[in-house]
């Protein structure tokens, strides 16, 4: 149990002294869905990269499956999979053969072609050249190849970046499946942390290279708390019913906000204001946004308004996060 | 070796269903042309007329067409990892960063080959057409001339890979190959730099010692070329492993 498939320690990587990443500590157990989550520019892309060995850390170490990166790394990515930021292919050729030039370096049996095919849904187009294929499917060729090694663990960096709502969806259920049916690790980033809050069961934050937070979802949804919001007819009058239940709420906008209260309060509340002949409109629980939570950690980490607000409104992130990988 | 061998048969995938293979083709019928237009009733003897052939038709194809084609297969073979994030994929894979170099280079070499193999085939068939006696073919000249021209293309091959990888565009290092091909003429008559220039080296290989051919480098028996090219080799390949096992993809 608690076997760990990633482990780092004290992971830096420094690019003309500012540290793109700074001493982090990932510990990934073997089962997981792990969430990767943070602004672009945070340091995620440039942590996945040392994982695969792809660029050396400045320092700190590296284990995959307990043994050092640096020395066993063949053997490492014998057992990973990977799909780091694009999906590349060679568009020339078509689905098959594009994944024949990786089974031929991992010399797996030609069946797994068909076999990973099938997992992600591309036996009818196999046969097309890539080129033609739309983003989501060049995305789900990637992941086929990325399981084509029949992996332990699987690396996916930003695996739905660029898709379409019905995209994200299919590759979504993709990862989804793949503990349970595989009994693959996944490690998977995103800035989105409605993404990574559908598909994860153990979440990372990182911001400006530092883990911020790391700790399984439900916990961090704990942490990020709820609300109880009552509409009715008459708030102010209701105040005093509310009071005289022993009970403490905070009038917003012609509705009553209880923080805390478990579900028996809330019964004996509504039927107290039933009696005291308010009308009910609507009860409902409102979790405190994960978005507003990620928010709180880490505007603390950095203090950058112009940051805050790229990360808080939907729409305009791209835009202004794309500014930061340029930099 | 086996990551080696898995290696190249990937490689060979990617080239095969690709049409640039026709290049080394295409090179050796523009030199059978070549020499079918050639004028060769002054040679004295059957094997003069051959090596007038050999000379007549390696002018253009060690001059240009050798080291034009060097390039383009260096940069070809590296051309879809620079496309969109190919570099990551591929070296996520087990396998060993020298392996992928020496892979993509034997698959160039393998190019070059084959087209210096067409060529041969070429010259012969030219050779019968034009009524040369085949059994006086002078065999040892020719493979030497054949087989150094190849050779002579290697340490170019490996200076092109270099770049290649070093610079993710697929134009660059084509031009910079077309700038240093273009003086080969000029550069042959140096008999100071012509034999460490790797873009002339396959000239002075391939072309046949003797006749008119004495000044400049040409002058340079053949024995001493190998030499400077397998220095030279050595020497860009080591730089180009060097940094290519390092390079942060």
């Amino acid at each position: 149990m608690n076997e760990m498939m990633i482990e780092t320690r004290n992971l830096t990587k420094k690019y003309k002294g500012t540290r793109a990443v700074d001493a982090l500590n990932l510990a990934i157990p073997r089962g997981e869905i792990y969430g990767f989550l943070g602004p672009n520019g945070a340091g995620k892309t440039t942590t996945i990269r040392m994982l695969l060995g792809l660029i050396r850390p400045s320092s700190g170490v590296v284990q995959i499956f307990g043994q050092d990166l640096k020395r066993d790394r063949i053997k490492i990515l014998r057992r990973v999979g990977s799909l780091v930021e694009y999906p590349s292919y060679y568009g020339h050729l078509n689905a098959v053969e594009n994944l024949e030039t990786i089974r031929r370096i991992l010399n797996v049996p030609k069946t797994r072609i068909d076999e990973v095919l099938h997992t992600v849904g591309l036996t009818k187009d196999a046969k097309r050249h890539v080129k033609g294929y739309s983003l989501g499917m060049k995305q789900r060729l990637g992941i086929a190849a990325a399981l084509l090694g029949s992996p332990e663990l699987l690396i996916l960096d930003e695996p739905t970046n660029g898709l379409d709502p019905s995209g994200i969806l299919e590759i979504r259920e993709l990862i989804k499946k793949m503990p349970q049916e595989q009994g693959i690790t996944v490690l998977v980033s995103s800035h989105l942390l409605s993404e990574i809050e559908q598909m994860a069961s153990s979440v990372g934050i990182v911001n400006q290279g530092k883990m911020i937070f790391q700790d399984s979802i439900s916990n961090l949804q704990r942490k990020a708390g709820s609300e109880i919001h009552i509409a009715l007819s008459d708030a102010e009058a209701a105040m005093i019913t509310v009071r005289e239940q022993g009970c403490f709420a905070r009038l917003d906008q012609g509705k009553l906000i209880f923080k805390g209260i478990d579900d028996g309060q809330i019964a004996r509340l509504v039927s107290a204001l039933v009696d005291a002949r308010h009308s009910i409109y609507r009860v409902e629980e409102r979790r405190k946004s994960l978005e507003d939570l990620f928010l709180t950690m880490t505007s603390g980490a950095s203090g950058s308004a112009s940051e805050i607000a790229a990360i808080g409104s939907g729409a305009p992130r791209g835009a202004g996060l794309r500014k930061e990988v340029a930099q | 070796m086996n990551t080696w061998i898995s290696a190249l048969r990937s490689e060979r995938i990617k080239l095969g269903r690709s049409q640039i293979l026709l290049l080394a083709v295409f090179a050796p019928l523009i030199s059978m042309l070549i020499g079918f237009l050639a004028n060769l009733d002054s040679a004295g003897s059957e094997a003069e007329a051959w090596e007038g052939l050999l000379l007549a038709m390696s002018m253009l194809h060690a001059m240009f067409f050798l080291p034009m084609m060097t390039g383009i297969f260096s940069a070809f073979v590296c051309r879809y990892e620079h496309a969109g994030g190919g570099w990551k994929q591929i070296l996520s894979l087990p396998v060993s960063r020298s392996a992928l170099y020496m892979a993509k280079l034997l698959t160039v070499a393998g190019a070059l080959a084959l087209s210096q193999l067409l060529f041969s085939v070429g010259l012969l068939i030219v050779g019968a057409v034009k009524g040369f006696d085949l059994g006086s073919v002078p065999w040892d000249v020719l493979s030497a001339r054949l087989i150094g021209g190849f050779v002579a293309c290697l340490p170019l091959a490996a200076l092109q890979l270099f770049v290649s990888t070093m610079w993710s565009s697929f134009a660059a290092p084509l031009v910079l190959n077309m700038i240093f091909t273009v003086p080969n003429i000029l550069i042959a008559n140096s008999a100071t730099f012509g034999p460490y220039y790797p873009w002339v080296q396959p000239l002075l290989a391939m072309l046949p010692s003797g006749g008119g051919y004495d000044f400049g480098a040409f002058s340079l028996p053949f024995e001493n070329l190998m030499i400077t090219v397998g220095g030279s080799f050595v020497l860009f390949l080591a730089a180009g492993l060097i940094y290519f096992v390092r390079k942060p993809v």
